[in-house]
């Protein structure tokens, strides 16, 4: 099962009425759509705002989406343009530089909202990624492998195994132990 | 719990799609917010969440719009629709239609009457004068250099016929009980 078929699989279900399923893609997507958000909105405490309004749009037009594209496409559309409204809304031009939805993927507007973030959003920030980065250091060094293949090359399970030369099981597992490891010293640091 | 978690993690990772896995994963707010922070932990190494507000979880606030968003289209239907005020201020139209009869009118009038005065005045020599001759009668000019239209004959005989109707009514009182 690819992200697309996930997603449809998920789609399948709001659409027969399942409303959790929607929170799952929201948990999924919100972070990389509050990404997107920072190209055109320049105040960052309007971003949150902003993303859950490109979802509540989202979830209106969910009927009519049939599948023909990949819903992160759709999401990337629907984003882009929620964007732009907020920006006529605000009496301010779309910047000049538009991006395509065939761009998504690679899409990196880190740079966007540097200026304009809260300063303490900032410091939380650069918090959380020292802890992630801290302990996928301490990790062994299967752990750490397995892991960076996975979320920094995107490679499958199947890839991994082969490269790590080990059953597809054994790649499942350590990828979640490694997660595990993170989200214990990770946890704590969200909920305060 | 653990099971679940690991079954979490190859849900992220798009290598499993089993249903009851998922429908766990549903009804399990615990496993949704861990499924919340292993999607952050990829989103941070991939550097895609720079500047963001990583305390930022919309997902709640998401939810209970659209619940009120469908509380709302359930509702709207069942309430009474509110009867449009009335308005106090007289529509333009209707205001206007009033003044367009009264002009109508009072332009009838005038029209009509330079009419009847064209016809009367033939006498260049006589002053205008206050006519009152109604549309279909003869009756004389109000004025001063107006001339007699009976002569004195006649009135004399009008004279004589209104006192003999004056007699014949004191008789007919006396004759009466």
């Amino acid at each position: 099962m690819n992200e697309r078929e996930l997603d449809l699989q998920l789609i399948q279900r709001i659409q027969n009425g399942e409303q959790q399923a929607f929170a799952l893609l929201v948990r999924k997507y919100q972070t990389r759509v509050a990404n997107i958000l920072t190209r055109y909105v320049r105040s960052s405490g309007d971003i949150p705002d902003v993303s859950q309004e490109v979802f509540i749009k989202v979830y209106k037009s969910l009927p009519n989406f049939r599948g023909d594209s990949a819903f992160y496409t759709w999401l990337f559309r629907i984003t882009v343009n929620t964007a732009k409204n907020y920006l006529t809304s605000q009496s301010r031009r779309p910047p000049a530089s538009d991006i395509d939805a065939e761009e998504a993927d690679s899409y990196d507007g880190s740079g966007a909202l540097k200026d304009h973030a809260n300063p303490e959003a900032i410091l939380h920030s650069q918090e959380v990624k020292q802890v992630i980065l801290k302990v996928i250091g301490d990790l062994p060094d299967e752990l750490k492998s397995a892991i960076t293949l996975r979320e920094l090359e995107g490679m499958s399970y199947d890839e991994i195994a082969q490269i790590e030369n080990c059953p597809i099981g054994t790649v499942r597992s350590r990828i979640f132990r490694a997660r595990e490891a993170i989200d214990k010293q990770l946890k704590p640091l969200l909920e305060n | 719990m653990k099971e679940y978690s690991q079954d979490l993690s190859s849900l992220m990772d798009n290598e499993l799609g089993d249903k009851e896995v998922i429908n766990t994963i549903l009804d399990d707010a615990v496993l949704q917010k861990q499924f919340s922070r292993y999607q952050l932990i990829g989103d941070v190494l991939r550097d895609e969440s720079n500047g963001l507000d990583l305390r930022m979880d919309i997902t709640d606030s998401v939810m209970a719009a659209i619940a009120n968003e469908k509380q709302d289209d359930y509702v709207a239907p069942l309430a009474a629709a509110p009867e449009p005020e009335k308005s106090n201020v007289v529509p333009f139209m209707k205001r206007f239609g009033q003044y367009a009869i009264a002009a109508s009118v009072a332009g009838v009038v005038v029209v009509s009457s330079l009419m009847v005065n064209q016809g009367s005045s033939t006498d260049p020599s006589v002053a205008p004068v206050l006519n009152t001759v109604p549309f279909g009668g003869a009756a004389a000019p109000v004025s001063l250099q107006a001339t007699p239209l009976q002569s004195e004959n006649e009135i004399k005989e009008r004279n004589e016929r209104v006192e003999a109707l004056l007699k014949d009514h004191q008789l007919q009182l006396q004759t009466q009980p």
